[in-house]
């Protein structure tokens, strides 16, 4: 299982998306079973590599940014091999299997620091994170609904007969599954939001001016005005304009996703800065012999050296077992 | 083993003789009894569409069958009718020409409308009525099986039966069906009462539309309408009222003047809330404002726009066609190979046997005249025996393959059985 890659389940999805595009050309049983068969085939492969990471971490299982973006990209893989087992004439792969890849490919640039050590906090963590990852898989399948939506009507508006092979769902099939969407994304984004806030309150690690927390309120308010929007303005119910609020909705998460990657945010590090951390929070052999290492106070890197590590630390890399301890 | 096909098409007779010649369920039912008492050696199935009369009969070459002129006194017998009437509109398939035919009738390449879809459930109802009647065979078994599975294949392989041509199916199948989830909760409008608009009507109730209002400026010709689709009848002033709560519109009056005029709908717009609204405008000319197409959540379909599409499929179609006679023949070839190669198993039986007793017998001989023999001289001889009766019995099976495999083992069937005097 230690074997097992990225590059593994990423190309697995690969392989399934360029099958999926084949929907134009060749029609056949055959290459929607190899479609689902090296998604499900990925999906096993990326459960199998989550499952060995949680069960070797050091801290908290699965608490870093980079295995969040797995998750998310895991969470897309399986809505889109329950679309495909249920309607396999719908070309739904094709509009979500690129979002989970993105994820996977971002993943690569985010931080595979854990933000959190065990604690009492866990539970609040864990509802946090949670939170927005369905926040974040919801937003991503209305994305692929409201494209698939636009695209349909685009067809229905100018009389285009539909592509043999490439069938999309009814209007009004995708109508209720934008609304749904942009309801479930506001509901969980809020929910994860107001858990932030309960855990920074419980912590108080995170300054309230952090740009984290500015993103993630504007992120959510705008999931709520649209939420609102569609709820109080009954032509806001309608199709086209749901369509737009899920694919906006998206563009948003996009912008908040790539603004965490940077880094700018004591929420977590960045890719870089976590390299850059893990490096100087390397213990030399002299230091683990001799007692704790000394952690950059800069980074707010709060782990303590525990020595019961020390023996297996003591070959060429050896990995603390401290961790971030700014959650939010 | 002899194959044959007897009947009429759309290709070879008109409708008024498809007609006169054409069996109810009921009527083919006693049709087939009929024939197991006149022919209790032939099997037969009779295949009757509004397209097609066709009797497919099969029988073993050892017993006597029907010929064409024979099929086609029973059909004109059994409807009464004068058999000089009916015997140029009728035509005959026989071997290898009557499979291909009946697998290009079931995967819908010899219909009217290039693959329809009713044709395979009719051979189907056609066999299993056969089944019933006990008028089936282990021949037309065979071949009504694979004609179903040809179908099937030419329908997974090809987009043949997926293209609609048909205007109210093409209106229905390829646009309706893309706007709407459902059809059970939707409220269908019809506006006037043309031959188009039932057409339309009977494809939505297929897909379970059931909130259906007839509109008409003669309120006889509405409430007819209502009564046939099991809807309702409103008087013609509550157009606008309909209009608002209505998802689907099949309009097709004979007025010379759009009844809804762009005006007219912006009017009415703002109550229904930007919901959608499919309106099919059957009726020449247009009942609806072109215009009204460009309204948000309004997707408009003139007849031009979908008899447009209907031709595109119809090109798609015929692109699609060679793939499918590629199939047809394929399985053709299959199809005939099997039935070759069983027709030739009990001769190679019979052969094997009669030499098999020969060698039994000259070894009986030899072993009474040699009684010192040990046992394993016995066996050794035994064996030389038998490879001498394979070596001789492998030029002539293996020609007999040969010949099978091309179609023609009849000739060498009869030879071997003079040869060797083999006898049924």
């Amino acid at each position: 299982m230690a074997g097992i890659t990225t590059l593994c389940f990423a190309a697995s999805y690969g392989v399934a998306l360029v099958l999926e595009l084949a929907r134009l050309g060749w029609r056949s049983p055959v290459r929607n079973a190899l479609a689902f068969g090296f998604a499900a085939a990925g999906l096993v492969a990326q459960s199998l590599y989550l499952g060995y990471r949680a069960a070797t971490a050091e801290s908290v299982p699965l608490a870093s940014a980079y295995e969040w973006y797995l998750l998310a990209a895991w969470a897309l893989v399986a809505v889109y091999l329950c679309l495909s087992a249920m309607q396999p004439s719908i070309a739904s792969g094709v509009f979500i299997l690129p979002v989970a890849l993105a994820l996977v490919a971002a993943a690569r640039y985010a931080s595979r620091q854990a933000v959190a050590e065990k604690s009492a906090a866990d539970v609040w963590i864990a509802i946090h994170a949670t939170c927005w990852l369905l926040g974040a898989v919801a937003v991503s399948v209305g994305f692929a609904t409201g494209v698939m939506y636009l695209l349909q009507a685009y067809r229905l508006k100018h009389k285009l007969p539909p592509l043999a092979g490439f069938r999309l769902p009814s209007l009004e099939w995708l109508e209720r599954a934008n609304g749904r969407a942009i309801v479930i994304s506001a509901l969980m984004a809020g929910a994860g939001l107001a858990s932030g806030v309960v855990l920074n309150l419980v912590k108080h690690k995170l300054p309230w001016s952090d740009a984290t927390v500015w993103r993630s309120v504007g992120f959510f308010s705008w999931l709520l005005a649209a939420a609102l929007f569609s709820a109080l303005y009954r032509p806001a119910r309608r199709g086209r304009k749901m369509a737009y609020l899920t694919v906006a909705s998206f563009v948003f998460l996009a912008i908040f996703l790539t603004a965490q990657l940077s880094g700018n945010s004591e929420h977590e590090p960045s890719a870089e800065v976590g390299r850059e951390m893990a490096q100087k929070s390397r213990p030399t052999v002299a230091a683990c012999i001799g007692g704790a290492p000394h952690w950059p106070t800069s980074l707010r890197f709060a782990g303590q050296w525990h020595p019961a590590l020390a023996p297996r630390l003591l070959p060429l890399t050896p990995r603390p077992s401290a961790s971030w301890e700014a959650v939010l | 083993m002899k194959l044959q096909m007897v009947g009429c098409s759309h290709h070879s007779a008109s409708l008024a003789m498809r007609e006169r010649l054409a069996f109810s369920p009921i009527q083919a039912g006693e049709a087939l009894d009929r024939w197991r008492l006149r022919y209790p050696a032939a099997e037969a199935v009779l295949l009757s569409t509004c397209n097609r009369v066709e009797i497919y009969t099969a029988w073993d070459t050892g017993t006597n069958g029907p010929d064409h002129q024979q099929v086609a006194e029973f059909l004109a017998e059994y409807h009464g009718i004068d058999l000089g009437a009916i015997f140029d509109d009728l035509f005959e398939q026989s071997g290898e020409a009557a499979v291909r035919h009946l697998f290009t009738v079931a995967a819908s390449l010899d219909s009217m409308v290039l693959g329809e879809p009713q044709i395979l459930a009719q051979v189907k109802e056609a066999y299993q009525l056969a089944q019933q009647h006990e008028s089936v065979g282990p021949l037309t078994h065979e071949m009504f099986q694979a004609a179903l599975r040809v179908a099937k294949r030419v329908s997974a392989e090809t987009s043949i039966h997926r293209r609609r041509v048909s205007v109210a199916s093409v209106a229905v199948a390829d646009f309706a069906r893309d706007i709407f989830d459902r059809f059970d909760d939707k409220q269908v409008l019809v506006i006037g009462a043309g031959e188009m608009g039932e057409e339309a009507l009977r494809y939505l109730r297929d897909e379970g539309a059931r909130q259906l209002t007839t509109i008409n400026r003669s309120p006889e010709k509405a409430e007819a309408m209502a009564e046939q689709f099991a809807g309702r009848a409103a008087p013609w002033d509550q157009l606008d009222e309909l209009l608002v709560a209505a998802d689907l519109v099949v309009s097709t009056t004979g007025a010379t003047e759009p009844i809804v005029t762009l005006e007219r709908f912006q009017r009415i717009e703002p109550r229904r809330y930007q919901r959608p609204l499919l309106i099919l405008d059957l009726a020449v000319p247009r009942d609806f404002e072109p215009a009204i197409g460009d309204c948000l959540g309004v997707y408009l379909y003139s007849i031009d726009d979908l008899e447009a599409v209907c031709q595109r499929n119809r090109r798609k179609r015929d692109d699609e066609l060679p793939a499918a006679i590629a199939i047809i023949e394929d399985e053709t070839q299959r199809f005939m190979d099997d039935l070759h190669h069983r027709a030739t198993g009990p001769i190679v039986e019979r052969l094997r046997a009669s030499w098999q007793n020969v060698r039994d017998q000259e070894l009986d001989r030899l072993f009474n005249k040699l009684p010192d023999l040990s046992q394993p001289e016995r066996d050794e001889i035994r064996r030389s025996f038998e490879r001498y009766v394979n070596k001789m019995l492998h030029p002539p099976l293996e020609q007999l393959r040969d010949d099978s495999r091309h179609g023609h083992p009849h000739g060498l069937l009869e030879a071997l059985k003079r040869l060797f005097h083999l006898r049924d």
